[in-house]
């Protein structure tokens, strides 16, 4: 579901890309995420805490892992997509492959 | 003179800082926590600077800290997306006006330069000034990144402004490069701007370098 991809020259986080165009109902992120994580804020961005690292979830679906681990960034955007992957947080768009 | 600087953990907001020291302006620093949407680091980095300022020049820097984060919240659930980063530029200069007027300062320092970011445009910061009538002195604004980070490197701020730190994870994907003033007002009605102000303000604490 997702790449990881380094965001910016300071290295303080990790941006995962989705492979495929999607948007994300972060209400309804929410509702689900809400069993396994901690909710930090909901307002046009979603923030949650995971464990040890904190994750803003964006509409279109990208992810902003706040870790300076690239193992640890890998494993949380895993564990986001299992989490959301087939509920009807996520609309794929149209013109997406796959 | 006495101006209110407001210093993120960046490269420009430092220099502009410095340089108007060097013209013998006394400063007091204002500090906008951007936290949950930064990370703890940013908030280090600009303690760090100032640190490093105030040795440099041997000036005393009274520095504030602002919760801003909810600020954001309030911008971001109520308020058109893309016009976000006018409304947090907007309620810093609020915020750094009630901060002149506590400190019997003159005006705003801030470390823009024209261009440099999307909401940096002529036609944003004439909107984002209309929020106060506090003079704002932005030293930078004809200067370009390689001429802003030259002297960076001279007075020993750039590896200091560009040690890790989250960048803000709340602009927008395409903000508004040319705001008009009748959107911003008719938005900002949306929220109740005094009380969020008074919030911050309550929230204000001042920096006291030994501490960290």
């Amino acid at each position: 579901m997702y790449s990881v991809l380094k965001p910016c020259k300071t290295s303080a986080a990790f941006e995962a890309i989705p492979r495929e165009r999607f948007s994300l109902d972060l209400d309804q992120c929410e509702d689900i995420l809400k069993n396994v994580c901690t909710i930090v804020t909901n307002a046009g961005i979603l923030l949650i805490v995971n464990d040890q690292c904190e994750v803003s979830i964006h509409k279109d679906g990208r992810l902003i892992l706040k870790t300076d681990s690239q193992e640890l960034a890998d494993k949380q955007a895993g564990r986001i997509a299992g989490w959301l992957e087939g509920t009807p947080a996520i609309r794929k768009h149209r013109d997406s492959r796959g | 003179m006495k101006l209110v600087s407001l210093i993120s953990g960046g490269i420009d907001s430092p220099v502009a800082t410095y340089l108007m020291i060097q013209r013998g302006v006394e400063i007091v620093a204002l500090h906008m926590d951007n936290r949950p949407f930064t990370d703890d680091k940013n908030l280090n980095k600009a303690m760090d600077l100032v640190r490093h300022l105030r040795d440099l020049t041997r000036s005393p820097i009274k520095t504030y800290i602002v919760p801003h984060g909810p600020n954001h919240i309030a911008f971001a659930r109520n308020c058109q997306r893309h016009l976000h980063c006018l409304f947090c530029r907007r309620m810093m200069y609020r915020i750094a006006a009630r901060v002149v007027e506590k400190e019997g300062a003159d005006g705003i320092l801030t470390g823009e330069s024209l261009g440099q970011v999307a909401s940096q445009t002529l036609q944003n910061i004439m909107v984002e000034n209309q929020a106060t009538k506090v003079p704002i002195i932005r030293p930078l604004i004809s200067f370009d990144k390689v001429e802003i980070i030259d002297i960076a490197r001279k007075i020993g701020t750039y590896e200091i402004s560009t040690l890790p730190g989250l960048c803000c994870t709340i602009v927008p994907k395409k903000p508004s490069t040319a705001a008009r003033a009748a959107d911003i007002l008719c938005e900002e009605q949306k929220i109740d701007i005094d009380a969020l102000i008074e919030k911050s303000l309550e929230g204000m604490y001042v920096f006291s370098p030994e501490a960290m």
